[in-house]
Protein backbone atom coordinates (compact mmCIF):
# COMPACT_ATOMS: atom_id res chain seq x y z
CA UNK A 1 0.00 0.00 0.00
CA UNK A 2 1.77 3.28 -0.74
CA UNK A 3 1.55 5.74 1.77
CA UNK A 4 0.41 9.32 0.31
CA UNK A 5 3.17 11.78 0.56
CA UNK A 6 2.12 14.72 2.71
CA UNK A 7 3.00 17.53 0.23
CA UNK A 8 0.57 16.00 -2.07
CA UNK A 9 -1.91 16.20 0.57
CA UNK A 10 -0.91 19.72 1.19
CA UNK A 11 -1.45 20.55 -2.21
CA UNK A 12 -4.39 19.03 -2.82
CA UNK A 13 -6.31 20.37 -0.18
CA UNK A 14 -5.87 24.15 -1.34
CA UNK A 15 -6.99 24.81 -4.75
CA UNK A 16 -5.83 28.04 -5.91
CA UNK A 17 -4.40 28.68 -3.03
CA UNK A 18 -0.90 27.27 -5.04
CA UNK A 19 -0.54 29.32 -7.39
CA UNK A 20 3.38 29.72 -8.65
CA UNK A 21 4.20 27.67 -5.70
CA UNK A 22 4.39 24.20 -8.00
CA UNK A 23 7.74 25.23 -9.63
CA UNK A 24 9.20 26.11 -5.90
CA UNK A 25 10.41 23.12 -4.20
CA UNK A 26 10.20 23.18 -0.66
CA UNK A 27 13.88 23.48 -0.37
CA UNK A 28 14.12 26.22 -3.29
CA UNK A 29 11.57 28.35 -0.99
CA UNK A 30 13.87 27.45 2.21
CA UNK A 31 16.86 28.54 0.90
CA UNK A 32 15.60 32.04 -1.03
CA UNK A 33 13.85 32.37 2.39
CA UNK A 34 17.18 32.62 3.81
CA UNK A 35 18.09 35.10 1.28
CA UNK A 36 15.93 37.34 2.76
CA UNK A 37 13.23 36.91 -0.20
CA UNK A 38 9.90 37.35 1.97
CA UNK A 39 7.63 36.58 -0.85
CA UNK A 40 9.20 32.45 -0.54
CA UNK A 41 8.07 32.55 3.24
CA UNK A 42 4.94 33.43 1.71
CA UNK A 43 4.43 30.59 -0.65
CA UNK A 44 5.67 28.51 2.48
CA UNK A 45 2.80 29.70 4.58
CA UNK A 46 0.29 29.38 1.88
CA UNK A 47 1.38 25.55 1.32
CA UNK A 48 1.54 24.46 4.61
CA UNK A 49 -0.53 26.70 6.73
CA UNK A 50 -3.46 24.49 6.63
CA UNK A 51 -2.19 21.37 7.42
CA UNK A 52 -0.32 23.10 10.40
CA UNK A 53 -3.72 25.08 11.72
CA UNK A 54 -5.48 21.71 11.35
CA UNK A 55 -2.78 19.85 13.30
CA UNK A 56 -3.05 22.51 15.95
CA UNK A 57 -6.30 22.25 16.58
CA UNK A 58 -6.62 18.74 16.86
CA UNK A 59 -4.26 19.60 19.50
CA UNK A 60 -5.68 22.78 21.41
CA UNK A 61 -9.49 22.13 20.16
CA UNK A 62 -10.05 25.72 20.57
CA UNK A 63 -10.21 27.73 16.61
CA UNK A 64 -9.00 30.82 17.58
CA UNK A 65 -6.46 29.50 20.27
CA UNK A 66 -5.13 27.51 16.80
CA UNK A 67 -4.79 30.36 15.08
CA UNK A 68 -2.86 32.16 17.08
CA UNK A 69 -0.58 29.32 17.42
CA UNK A 70 -0.46 28.73 13.73
CA UNK A 71 0.98 32.26 13.89
CA UNK A 72 3.77 31.59 16.29
CA UNK A 73 4.77 28.86 14.62
CA UNK A 74 5.49 30.60 11.26
CA UNK A 75 6.83 33.25 13.29
CA UNK A 76 9.36 30.85 15.11
CA UNK A 77 9.62 28.68 11.76
CA UNK A 78 10.68 32.03 10.09
CA UNK A 79 13.53 32.63 12.95
CA UNK A 80 14.53 29.20 12.86
CA UNK A 81 14.91 28.77 9.62
CA UNK A 82 18.16 29.39 8.75
CA UNK A 83 19.06 26.95 11.04
CA UNK A 84 17.35 23.94 9.62
CA UNK A 85 19.46 20.79 8.17
CA UNK A 86 19.15 20.35 4.57
CA UNK A 87 18.32 16.69 4.98
CA UNK A 88 14.60 18.08 6.78
CA UNK A 89 11.63 17.67 5.42
CA UNK A 90 10.01 21.40 5.64
CA UNK A 91 6.84 19.50 6.46
CA UNK A 92 8.45 17.97 9.23
CA UNK A 93 9.94 20.54 10.67
CA UNK A 94 7.10 22.77 10.48
CA UNK A 95 5.08 19.93 12.44
CA UNK A 96 7.59 19.54 14.98
CA UNK A 97 7.67 23.02 15.76
CA UNK A 98 3.77 23.41 15.70
CA UNK A 99 3.50 20.59 18.28
CA UNK A 100 6.30 22.51 20.75
CA UNK A 101 3.74 25.15 20.40
CA UNK A 102 0.88 23.40 21.31
CA UNK A 103 2.29 21.90 23.74
CA UNK A 104 3.71 25.27 25.74
CA UNK A 105 -0.25 26.16 25.22
CA UNK A 106 -1.35 23.23 26.28
CA UNK A 107 0.61 23.39 29.63
CA UNK A 108 -0.44 26.47 30.27
CA UNK A 109 -3.80 25.51 30.72
CA UNK A 110 -4.55 24.18 33.91
CA UNK A 111 -4.89 20.60 34.29
CA UNK A 112 -7.87 20.68 36.31
CA UNK A 113 -9.70 22.84 33.51
CA UNK A 114 -8.63 20.87 30.80
CA UNK A 115 -10.32 17.48 32.82
CA UNK A 116 -13.35 19.72 33.86
CA UNK A 117 -13.34 20.42 30.06
CA UNK A 118 -13.13 17.12 28.53
CA UNK A 119 -15.49 15.64 31.32
CA UNK A 120 -18.36 17.79 29.98
CA UNK A 121 -17.70 18.22 26.47
CA UNK A 122 -16.43 14.76 25.16
CA UNK A 123 -17.72 12.04 28.15
CA UNK A 124 -21.31 13.29 28.30
CA UNK A 125 -22.31 15.08 25.54
CA UNK A 126 -21.69 11.64 23.24
CA UNK A 127 -23.08 9.97 25.65
CA UNK A 128 -26.51 11.53 25.30
CA UNK A 129 -26.46 10.46 21.21
CA UNK A 130 -28.06 7.93 20.11
CA UNK A 131 -26.22 5.33 17.58
CA UNK A 132 -26.92 5.80 14.10
CA UNK A 133 -25.97 3.89 11.26
CA UNK A 134 -22.76 6.11 9.55
CA UNK A 135 -24.22 6.51 6.37
CA UNK A 136 -27.04 8.31 7.92
CA UNK A 137 -24.83 10.37 9.75
CA UNK A 138 -24.51 14.29 8.57
CA UNK A 139 -20.82 15.28 8.03
CA UNK A 140 -21.31 17.82 10.20
CA UNK A 141 -22.32 14.66 12.92
CA UNK A 142 -19.46 12.96 12.02
CA UNK A 143 -17.04 15.74 12.73
CA UNK A 144 -18.44 16.64 15.53
CA UNK A 145 -18.55 12.76 16.78
CA UNK A 146 -14.66 12.49 15.60
CA UNK A 147 -13.53 16.12 17.32
CA UNK A 148 -15.32 14.90 20.71
CA UNK A 149 -13.23 11.17 20.43
CA UNK A 150 -10.53 12.50 19.78
CA UNK A 151 -10.60 15.23 22.25
CA UNK A 152 -11.16 12.40 24.61
CA UNK A 153 -7.61 10.66 23.93
CA UNK A 154 -4.69 12.06 26.01
CA UNK A 155 -1.91 13.79 24.67
CA UNK A 156 0.06 11.58 23.14
CA UNK A 157 -2.49 9.33 21.92
CA UNK A 158 -3.78 12.36 20.08
CA UNK A 159 -0.84 13.52 19.16
CA UNK A 160 0.37 10.39 16.97
CA UNK A 161 -2.73 9.28 16.09
CA UNK A 162 -3.62 12.91 14.12
CA UNK A 163 -0.24 12.94 12.75
CA UNK A 164 -0.74 9.57 11.34
CA UNK A 165 -4.62 8.98 10.17
CA UNK A 166 -4.75 13.04 9.32
CA UNK A 167 -1.31 13.86 8.10
CA UNK A 168 -0.26 10.86 6.81
CA UNK A 169 3.32 10.66 8.46
CA UNK A 170 5.13 7.86 8.36
CA UNK A 171 6.21 6.08 11.45
CA UNK A 172 9.73 7.55 10.75
CA UNK A 173 8.64 11.48 10.32
CA UNK A 174 6.11 10.43 13.43
CA UNK A 175 9.00 9.44 15.48
CA UNK A 176 11.47 12.59 14.45
CA UNK A 177 8.45 15.09 15.02
CA UNK A 178 7.23 13.65 18.18
CA UNK A 179 10.64 12.67 19.87
CA UNK A 180 8.77 9.44 20.95
CA UNK A 181 11.10 5.58 20.30
CA UNK A 182 9.43 3.73 17.37
CA UNK A 183 8.18 1.44 19.97
CA UNK A 184 5.95 3.71 22.19
CA UNK A 185 4.29 5.85 19.14
CA UNK A 186 3.27 2.46 17.89
CA UNK A 187 1.67 1.28 21.29
CA UNK A 188 0.07 5.04 21.40
CA UNK A 189 -1.04 4.89 17.69
CA UNK A 190 -2.68 1.49 18.34
CA UNK A 191 -4.25 2.53 21.79
CA UNK A 192 -6.11 5.21 20.10
CA UNK A 193 -7.10 3.37 17.37
CA UNK A 194 -8.89 1.31 19.57
CA UNK A 195 -10.53 3.92 22.07
CA UNK A 196 -11.57 5.90 18.86
CA UNK A 197 -13.21 2.87 17.56
CA UNK A 198 -14.85 2.25 20.99
CA UNK A 199 -16.06 5.71 21.47
CA UNK A 200 -17.06 6.06 17.87
CA UNK A 201 -18.60 2.55 16.90
CA UNK A 202 -21.33 2.62 19.36
CA UNK A 203 -22.86 5.81 17.35
CA UNK A 204 -22.02 5.21 14.01
CA UNK A 205 -23.05 1.66 13.64
CA UNK A 206 -20.90 -1.31 13.51
CA UNK A 207 -18.51 -2.63 11.40
CA UNK A 208 -18.45 1.21 9.80
CA UNK A 209 -20.48 0.39 6.78
CA UNK A 210 -19.80 2.88 4.36
CA UNK B 1 1.36 -17.01 8.02
CA UNK B 2 -0.93 -17.73 11.19
CA UNK B 3 -4.18 -15.50 11.43
CA UNK B 4 -2.69 -14.47 14.83
CA UNK B 5 0.50 -12.73 13.03
CA UNK B 6 -1.58 -11.62 10.81
CA UNK B 7 -3.50 -9.54 12.36
CA UNK B 8 -0.42 -8.19 14.59
CA UNK B 9 1.15 -6.99 11.20
CA UNK B 10 -2.02 -5.84 10.08
CA UNK B 11 -2.32 -2.58 11.13
CA UNK B 12 1.40 -1.72 9.95
CA UNK B 13 0.84 -3.53 6.67
CA UNK B 14 -2.10 -0.69 6.09
CA UNK B 15 0.11 1.73 7.15
CA UNK B 16 2.51 1.14 4.36
CA UNK B 17 5.23 0.60 7.12
CA UNK B 18 6.00 -3.34 6.28
CA UNK B 19 8.98 -3.97 4.04
CA UNK B 20 8.14 -5.35 0.91
CA UNK B 21 8.63 -9.44 1.60
CA UNK B 22 6.70 -8.67 4.79
CA UNK B 23 3.83 -6.58 2.89
CA UNK B 24 3.43 -9.36 0.16
CA UNK B 25 3.39 -12.31 2.78
CA UNK B 26 -0.10 -10.10 4.40
CA UNK B 27 -1.08 -9.71 1.03
CA UNK B 28 -1.21 -13.38 0.19
CA UNK B 29 -3.06 -14.08 3.89
CA UNK B 30 -5.40 -12.04 2.80
CA UNK B 31 -6.09 -13.54 0.13
CA UNK B 32 -6.90 -16.99 1.26
CA UNK B 33 -8.02 -15.94 4.40
CA UNK B 34 -11.54 -14.78 5.19
CA UNK B 35 -11.67 -13.41 8.67
CA UNK B 36 -8.63 -11.43 8.30
CA UNK B 37 -10.19 -9.91 4.89
CA UNK B 38 -12.74 -8.81 7.00
CA UNK B 39 -10.92 -7.09 9.85
CA UNK B 40 -8.59 -5.55 6.97
CA UNK B 41 -11.80 -3.82 5.55
CA UNK B 42 -13.35 -3.13 8.69
CA UNK B 43 -9.82 -1.18 9.08
CA UNK B 44 -9.89 0.40 5.95
CA UNK B 45 -13.46 1.41 6.33
CA UNK B 46 -12.13 3.01 9.64
CA UNK B 47 -9.60 4.91 7.86
CA UNK B 48 -12.38 6.15 5.23
CA UNK B 49 -14.32 7.40 7.86
CA UNK B 50 -11.53 9.42 9.40
CA UNK B 51 -10.83 10.74 5.97
CA UNK B 52 -13.89 12.33 6.10
CA UNK B 53 -13.36 14.19 8.86
CA UNK B 54 -13.52 18.46 8.25
CA UNK B 55 -12.56 20.39 10.61
CA UNK B 56 -14.04 23.18 8.94
CA UNK B 57 -10.88 25.64 9.31
CA UNK B 58 -10.53 28.69 7.53
CA UNK B 59 -7.26 30.90 6.89
CA UNK B 60 -8.06 34.16 7.89
CA UNK B 61 -6.92 36.72 5.82
CA UNK B 62 -5.45 38.65 8.56
CA UNK B 63 -3.26 35.65 9.75
CA UNK B 64 -0.66 36.74 7.12
CA UNK B 65 -0.75 39.80 7.67
CA UNK B 66 0.37 39.09 11.46
CA UNK B 67 2.99 37.16 10.66
CA UNK B 68 4.48 39.32 7.91
CA UNK B 69 4.76 42.06 10.53
CA UNK B 70 6.35 40.40 13.05
CA UNK B 71 8.77 38.55 10.67
CA UNK B 72 9.09 42.15 8.85
CA UNK B 73 10.11 43.62 12.02
CA UNK B 74 13.88 45.76 11.97
CA UNK B 75 14.96 43.63 15.07
CA UNK B 76 14.95 40.39 13.37
CA UNK B 77 16.33 41.79 10.24
CA UNK B 78 20.16 42.08 9.92
CA UNK B 79 21.25 45.60 11.07
CA UNK B 80 22.78 47.93 8.46
CA UNK B 81 26.14 47.28 6.98
CA UNK B 82 28.11 50.38 7.69
CA UNK B 83 26.36 51.13 10.63
CA UNK B 84 27.84 50.39 14.06
CA UNK B 85 25.30 48.14 15.09
CA UNK B 86 27.46 45.72 12.09
CA UNK B 87 30.68 46.41 13.30
CA UNK B 88 29.41 45.70 16.74
CA UNK B 89 27.96 42.71 15.16
CA UNK B 90 31.02 41.40 13.13
CA UNK B 91 33.39 41.96 16.37
CA UNK B 92 31.48 39.49 18.38
CA UNK B 93 31.35 37.20 15.05
CA UNK B 94 35.15 36.50 14.87
CA UNK B 95 36.19 35.53 18.13
CA UNK B 96 33.17 33.09 18.59
CA UNK B 97 34.65 31.97 15.25
CA UNK B 98 38.13 31.73 16.93
CA UNK B 99 37.11 30.11 19.98
CA UNK B 100 35.47 27.45 18.20
CA UNK B 101 38.55 26.48 16.33
CA UNK B 102 40.62 27.35 19.70
CA UNK B 103 38.27 24.78 21.45
CA UNK B 104 38.90 22.10 18.43
CA UNK B 105 42.32 22.71 18.60
CA UNK B 106 42.64 22.36 22.45
CA UNK B 107 40.59 18.94 22.05
CA UNK B 108 43.39 17.51 19.83
CA UNK B 109 46.06 18.18 22.15
CA UNK B 110 44.15 16.52 24.65
CA UNK B 111 43.51 13.71 22.59
CA UNK B 112 47.41 13.56 21.86
CA UNK B 113 48.57 13.77 25.37
CA UNK B 114 46.18 10.82 26.20
CA UNK B 115 47.89 9.27 23.54
CA UNK B 116 50.87 9.81 24.01
CA UNK B 117 50.85 8.85 27.72
CA UNK B 118 48.78 5.83 26.90
CA UNK B 119 52.15 4.96 24.31
CA UNK B 120 54.53 5.02 27.87
CA UNK B 121 52.63 3.09 30.06
CA UNK B 122 52.26 0.49 27.78
CA UNK B 123 55.46 -1.54 28.00
CA UNK B 124 54.10 -5.21 29.10
CA UNK B 125 57.31 -7.04 28.07
CA UNK B 126 59.60 -5.33 30.70
CA UNK B 127 56.95 -5.73 33.45
CA UNK B 128 56.34 -9.55 32.76
CA UNK B 129 60.34 -10.31 32.91
CA UNK B 130 60.37 -8.57 36.09
CA UNK B 131 57.23 -10.20 37.62
CA UNK B 132 58.50 -13.29 36.42
CA UNK B 133 61.29 -13.37 38.71
CA UNK B 134 60.01 -11.57 41.73
CA UNK B 135 61.86 -12.50 44.35
CA UNK B 136 65.37 -12.54 42.38
CA UNK B 137 67.82 -9.82 42.93
CA UNK B 138 71.05 -9.12 41.32
CA UNK B 139 74.02 -9.16 43.25
CA UNK B 140 74.39 -5.32 42.70
CA UNK B 141 71.06 -5.22 44.99
CA UNK B 142 72.45 -7.34 47.89
CA UNK B 143 73.14 -5.52 51.30
CA UNK B 144 76.35 -5.36 51.26
CA UNK B 145 77.37 -6.95 54.83
CA UNK B 146 76.96 -4.34 57.73
CA UNK B 147 79.71 -4.01 60.82
CA UNK B 148 77.51 -6.24 63.78
CA UNK B 149 75.27 -3.64 65.97
CA UNK B 150 75.30 -0.72 63.21
CA UNK B 151 71.81 0.68 62.04
CA UNK B 152 73.14 -0.15 58.40
CA UNK B 153 71.11 -3.51 58.16
CA UNK B 154 67.56 -2.42 59.63
CA UNK B 155 68.02 0.49 56.44
CA UNK B 156 68.36 -2.20 54.10
CA UNK B 157 65.78 -4.20 55.12
CA UNK B 158 63.84 -1.45 54.68
CA UNK B 159 65.04 -0.43 51.43
CA UNK B 160 65.01 -4.15 50.41
CA UNK B 161 60.80 -4.25 51.35
CA UNK B 162 60.17 -0.80 49.24
CA UNK B 163 61.71 -1.87 46.00
CA UNK B 164 60.11 -5.83 46.86
CA UNK B 165 56.97 -3.33 47.28
CA UNK B 166 57.78 -1.18 44.13
CA UNK B 167 58.07 -4.43 42.39
CA UNK B 168 54.91 -5.63 43.19
CA UNK B 169 53.35 -2.52 42.05
CA UNK B 170 55.10 -2.94 38.83
CA UNK B 171 53.84 -6.34 38.98
CA UNK B 172 50.29 -5.24 39.14
CA UNK B 173 50.30 -2.41 37.21
CA UNK B 174 51.71 -5.20 34.30
CA UNK B 175 48.76 -7.08 34.96
CA UNK B 176 46.47 -4.00 34.79
CA UNK B 177 47.83 -2.87 31.54
CA UNK B 178 47.77 -6.37 29.99
CA UNK B 179 44.14 -6.62 31.04
CA UNK B 180 43.29 -3.26 30.00
CA UNK B 181 44.24 -4.32 26.75
CA UNK B 182 42.06 -7.11 26.54
CA UNK B 183 39.19 -5.46 27.96
CA UNK B 184 39.56 -2.79 25.22
CA UNK B 185 39.31 -5.39 22.83
CA UNK B 186 36.10 -6.35 24.32
CA UNK B 187 34.63 -3.02 24.60
CA UNK B 188 32.94 -3.61 21.58
CA UNK B 189 31.00 -6.74 22.29
CA UNK B 190 30.40 -4.90 25.62
CA UNK B 191 28.94 -1.68 24.22
CA UNK B 192 26.85 -3.67 21.89
CA UNK B 193 25.14 -5.80 24.93
CA UNK B 194 24.79 -2.67 27.09
CA UNK B 195 23.05 -1.30 24.43
CA UNK B 196 20.73 -4.12 23.65
CA UNK B 197 20.07 -4.30 27.49
CA UNK B 198 19.43 -0.15 27.34
CA UNK B 199 17.38 -0.54 24.37
CA UNK B 200 15.34 -3.68 25.64
CA UNK B 201 14.27 -1.52 28.79
CA UNK B 202 13.40 1.36 26.77
CA UNK B 203 10.67 -0.70 25.32
CA UNK B 204 9.70 -2.67 28.62
CA UNK B 205 9.52 0.52 30.16
CA UNK B 206 6.88 2.18 27.16
CA UNK B 207 5.00 -0.99 27.45
CA UNK B 208 4.21 -0.25 30.99
CA UNK B 209 4.02 3.00 30.79
CA UNK B 210 1.47 2.53 28.35
CA UNK B 211 -0.43 0.25 30.99
CA UNK B 212 0.13 2.04 33.58
CA UNK B 213 -1.56 5.10 32.07
CA UNK B 214 -4.43 3.32 30.59
CA UNK B 215 -8.01 4.83 31.15
CA UNK B 216 -10.21 2.32 32.29
CA UNK B 217 -14.18 2.73 32.35
CA UNK B 218 -16.28 0.68 34.09
CA UNK B 219 -18.07 0.99 31.01
CA UNK B 220 -15.77 -1.10 29.16
CA UNK B 221 -16.08 -4.86 28.78
CA UNK B 222 -13.66 -5.71 27.30
CA UNK B 223 -9.79 -3.78 26.39
CA UNK B 224 -7.96 -4.74 22.83
CA UNK B 225 -4.52 -5.68 24.72
CA UNK B 226 -3.36 -7.71 21.49
CA UNK B 227 -0.65 -5.71 20.90
CA UNK B 228 0.60 -5.28 24.12
CA UNK B 229 0.47 -9.15 24.59
CA UNK B 230 2.35 -9.61 21.62
CA UNK B 231 4.81 -6.97 22.13
CA UNK B 232 5.24 -8.25 25.61
CA UNK B 233 5.95 -11.72 24.62
CA UNK B 234 8.98 -10.86 22.10
CA UNK B 235 10.11 -8.92 25.35
CA UNK B 236 9.89 -11.80 27.76
CA UNK B 237 12.08 -13.84 25.32
CA UNK B 238 14.51 -10.97 25.14
CA UNK B 239 14.37 -10.84 28.83
CA UNK B 240 14.89 -13.94 29.96
CA UNK B 241 18.47 -14.14 28.01
CA UNK B 242 19.33 -10.58 28.94
CA UNK B 243 18.80 -11.51 32.54
CA UNK B 244 21.13 -14.67 31.78
CA UNK B 245 23.80 -12.94 30.29
CA UNK B 246 23.98 -10.38 32.86
CA UNK B 247 23.78 -13.39 35.35
CA UNK B 248 26.93 -14.62 33.85
CA UNK B 249 28.67 -11.88 34.04
CA UNK B 250 28.18 -10.50 37.46
CA UNK B 251 26.15 -7.48 36.16
CA UNK B 252 23.87 -8.00 39.55
CA UNK B 253 21.77 -4.87 39.45
CA UNK B 254 20.71 -5.01 35.92
CA UNK B 255 19.92 -8.94 37.02
CA UNK B 256 17.70 -7.89 39.41
CA UNK B 257 15.70 -5.28 37.55
CA UNK B 258 15.39 -7.45 35.13
CA UNK B 259 14.42 -10.32 37.12
CA UNK B 260 11.58 -7.98 38.78
CA UNK B 261 10.51 -7.47 35.16
CA UNK B 262 9.66 -11.39 34.51
CA UNK B 263 6.68 -11.39 36.50
CA UNK B 264 4.86 -8.75 34.99
CA UNK B 265 5.91 -9.50 31.44
CA UNK B 266 4.42 -13.35 31.82
CA UNK B 267 1.43 -11.59 33.04
CA UNK B 268 0.79 -9.48 30.15
CA UNK B 269 1.77 -11.64 27.51
CA UNK B 270 -0.78 -14.11 29.07
CA UNK B 271 -3.66 -11.81 28.90
CA UNK B 272 -6.10 -12.65 26.24
CA UNK B 273 -6.53 -10.60 23.33
CA UNK B 274 -9.51 -9.09 24.54
CA UNK B 275 -8.87 -8.47 28.05
CA UNK B 276 -11.55 -7.58 30.85
CA UNK B 277 -10.84 -4.60 32.57
CA UNK B 278 -10.33 -6.48 35.90
CA UNK B 279 -8.09 -8.21 34.55
CA UNK B 280 -5.98 -5.22 33.04
CA UNK B 281 -6.47 -3.63 35.73
CA UNK B 282 -4.57 -5.93 38.21
CA UNK B 283 -1.47 -5.28 36.09
CA UNK B 284 -1.75 -1.52 36.28
CA UNK B 285 -2.13 -1.62 39.92
CA UNK B 286 0.46 -3.55 40.21
CA UNK B 287 2.69 -1.57 37.83
CA UNK B 288 1.65 1.30 39.84
CA UNK B 289 3.28 -0.30 43.22
CA UNK B 290 6.25 -1.73 42.38
CA UNK B 291 6.68 1.79 40.74
CA UNK B 292 9.06 -0.35 38.11
CA UNK B 293 9.03 2.15 35.67
CA UNK B 294 10.33 4.93 37.77
CA UNK B 295 13.22 1.74 38.26
CA UNK B 296 13.45 1.96 34.68
CA UNK B 297 14.19 5.33 33.96
CA UNK B 298 16.70 5.27 36.80
CA UNK B 299 18.62 2.63 34.63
Amino acid sequence: MKRLALDELNLEAQPGAFAGTLMNSSRDLVIRVCQGDQEAFRLIFDRYSRPVIGFIYDMVSDRELAEELTQETFVRAFRAIHRMKPETKLSTWLFGIARNVARESLRARTRANMQVTLEHESVMDVSDQKSIPVDRLLSKELNELIRRALEALDDDKRLVFTLKVFHQCSYEEIAEITGFSLAKLKTDLHRARAEMRRRIQPYAGVGYEV
Amino acid sequence: MKCESCQEALEEYLDGELKDHEAREIAVHLAACSSCAAESSTFAAEQELFSRYDRDLAIPSSLWKQIAERTATPALRPVSENGFGARLVALFRVPSFAFSFAAAALLVVVALVIYATYLKTEKPKPFVAETATPRESSPKEQPAPAPPGSAEPQKHIALGNQKSVRRKLHAVKAITVEQSDVLSSDFGVQDIEDQETAKHIEQTQNLLQSIRNVKLNDNDVEIDVSYDKALSRRLLNENIVLRRDAEMKAKYPTKMLLSDLEPLLIDIANLPDQAKPEEVRVIKDRVQKTEIVAALIGY
